[in-house]
């Protein structure tokens, strides 16, 4: 049976059909990896960018790897106006493990710190496949774990750390929230995943339906789980590696999670939401209609874009009770 | 990422920029977008704000350059960029910004005003698009005092006025107004309140005080006595009261002497509207149909409800302006 996919939102088809191509980082390879990897930094923004015109200080810190690996780098970013500690935003980078850098997608999450004036850390963590399970969400733990310990050092309130990621920078967040509980170094009060990236198994409705369509789509997303994992898995992966195997959902910070409904992870995220509530725990889930993956980064001046910006910022000004 | 507009601003203004323009309204006019998805789409591909004004749909959005819902009651400059949406209906797509020889600007205005055609006659539907329709909205644009002197010019040119020729203004209930030659006859059913003629570009005030004069109307039944018909230029001083009173601000006590005496007898407020209009007590009572010793007699009880003489000049002023006070404060019609 053919499967009908959900119509786009007319803005956010028109941005794609003004984009000149009928769809973004699908059908990725392993061979055309090296290729999409420069398309998807095209662009990025550059450190003074970021800065706003001086709304943020920009710095780069280095922070000790994980045991045997390599330092890790970290961009923070502190409203220039914050006196005290303030709270921080801990960014993972989307480009589904396999692309990308710490300054990728961090517009949105500078767009949330602006509004509440917040600090914001991104890490630049190693991707696969040259560096697969777990090199990527390790680096991201130790930067998590630098955060917490060196926070008076960036103005910084250790006991208000946020994950935040997009697609796979929502994987790294969720598997972030699965170690800081299990490891109990460090605690983070929320989880704000952006269409994040679940589930390896890659065989649901939305995967079936959104194939070749929109951004990002099940034969990419098999090749960036391949990268990750390697060819050979079957069901013994670990659930840090993919949250959507982990049989322990209890006792995780309160986590915001959305989608589109045009997409490839509809179906894993609302799966994922369901199992947080199912396990007495917080969560909050939109699925933005007619959405394809990263609409609001392709389209931010969209109006589901901007409810989409809306509904996160909303949720983490009640997170934070400010 | 960068915006669309960055993107496109960063190429020459070429064929592939047109593409991408004309890709981006197909696209909506193919999903069947509404409208402030189409002037968005003019803001974020020129990068400053747009508006889609129609008039006869009633419709006036304003989108900003970051795409941002943003209506503006002022009216767009006469000098910004636009394009009309249909040829011979006053809908316009504006452009925030001075022609600034952009081919891109005149590309995404004519391509943005096409959309919103076929979206405005597929959404908004065909009702407001009959005579009648197009008619009141020209006329609410004439009688617009912020609507900008072209457009005002236009539309009188639409309902068949010269820019130099003189009209007046008929205020109906329910907000309704029309614009006739200074000759014509008041229409002749219904409450009606006449403004002065005046040319066509001072016709917004002739509308005021249109309005002014038929809240001075009345139903002519025995609870609502009074004119049918009243002319601005006739109320003289009691324009002014009328901008002192009306049915929120306080009762003055005169007005309240005289609801509670009409409250006692439902011949009261008949009578007194006549008798005040009248010459003389014979002329009243012969159109109240009753006998002058009758209305003699009504008129004594009258000034002992309201304790005030009604034979004399003084007190049959203050009973005017009594009886004009509880016109006024009467819901608006």
């Amino acid at each position: 049976m053919t499967l009908t996919p959900p119509p786009f939102d007319p803005e956010l088809a028109a941005v794609l059909a003004a984009s000149g191509h009928t769809s973004i980082a699908t059908g990725i390879t392993p061979e055309t990896i090296a290729a999409q990897r420069e398309l998807l930094l095209d662009g990025v923004a550059s450190v003074a960018e970021l800065s706003r015109d001086g709304v943020f200080t920009i710095a780069e810190h280095t922070a000790p790897g994980p045991a045997g690996a390599p330092d890790i780098s970290l961009l923070v970013a502190r409203p220039r106006t914050a006196v005290g500690p303030r709270p921080v935003l801990y960014h993972t980078h989307g480009g589904g493990l396999i692309m990308g850098n710490n300054r990728f997608g961090l517009e949105p999450v500078l767009d949330l710190a602006e509004q509440l004036n917040l600090v914001v850390v991104s890490v630049a963590y190693r991707l696969a496949p040259e560096h697969p399970f777990p090199a990527g969400l390790e680096d991201a733990y130790a930067g998590l774990l630098w955060t917490a310990r060196k926070a008076a050092s960036i103005s910084a309130d250790p006991e208000r750390i946020v994950l935040v990621g997009g697609s796979a920078g929502g994987n790294l967040a969720a598997a972030l929230a699965l170690l800081a509980r299990d490891r109990r170094e460090v605690e983070v009060i929320g989880q704000l995943l952006m269409y994040p990236m679940l589930d390896d198994r890659n065989d649901s409705i939305s995967a079936r339906q959104m194939t070749g369509l929109g951004v990002w789509d099940s034969v990419s997303n098999r090749t960036a789980w391949d990268a990750v994992l390697g060819t050979a898995r079957d069901g013994e992966v670990s659930p840090y590696a993919v949250p959507a195997r982990a049989a322990d959902l209890t006792g995780l910070p309160p986590a915001f999670l959305d989608a589109g409904s045009a997409e490839t992870f509809r179906d894993e995220v609302v799966g994922y939401a369901q199992r947080l509530w199912a396990a007495g725990g917080n969560a909050e889930l939109h699925v933005w209609p007619g959405a394809y993956h990263g609409f609001d980064t392709f389209a931010p001046q969209a109006a589901i874009s901007q409810h989409a910006m809306m509904a996160r910022g909303q949720w983490l000004a009640r997170l934070l009770g400010e | 990422m960068q915006s669309l507009a960055a993107r496109i601003a960063a190429l020459d203004p070429s064929a592939e920029a047109a593409m991408q323009v004309i890709a981006y309204f197909d696209e909506l006019t193919q999903r069947h977008a509404g409208l402030e998805p189409v002037v968005r789409g003019a803001a974020t591909l020129t990068g400053v704000a747009a508006r889609l004004v129609d008039p006869v749909r009633r419709v006036r959005m304003r989108v900003t350059a970051d795409g941002r819902r943003q209506d503006s009651d002022a009216p767009p400059e006469p000098t910004w960029l636009s394009a009309p949406v249909f040829a011979d209906q006053p809908a316009t797509i504006w452009l925030e910004t001075q022609p600034r020889g952009s081919l891109i600007d005149d590309l995404v205005l004519q391509r943005a005003a096409l959309t919103a055609g076929v979206v405005l006659t597929l959404v908004r539907g065909q009702q407001p698009t009959t005579r009648v329709g197009i008619e009141c909205a020209l006329t609410e644009t004439v009688l617009d005092p912020h609507a900008t002197v072209d457009n005002r010019l236009t539309a009188a040119r639409q309902l068949g006025l010269a820019p130099d020729a003189s009209a007046r203004v008929f205020a109906l209930p329910r907000g309704g107004a029309t614009i006739a030659p200074p000759d014509r006859a008041v229409p002749a059913e219904g409450r009606v309140g006449v403004g002065p003629a005046t040319p066509v570009l001072r016709l917004p005030e002739s509308a005021a005080r249109a309005r002014t004069a038929l809240r001075f109307t009345a139903e002519g039944t025995e609870h609502d006595p009074g004119p049918r018909v009243v002319h601005a230029e006739e109320l003289g001083g009691l324009e002014l009261l009328a901008q002192a009173l009306g049915p929120d601000t306080p009762r003055p006590p005169d007005l309240d002497t005289l609801l509670r005496a009409s409250a006692e007898a439902p011949w009261m407020l008949a009578t007194l509207t006549v008798f005040a209009e009248a010459a003389s007590l014979r002329g009243a009572a012969s159109r109240l149909f009753i006998h002058h010793s009758t209305l003699q007699q009504r008129i004594e009880h009258a000034e002992r409800v309201l304790g005030w003489p009604l034979r004399e000049p003084a007190g049959q002023l203050r009973l005017a302006l009594a009886l004009a006070m509880r016109l006024l404060a009467r819901p608006e019609v």
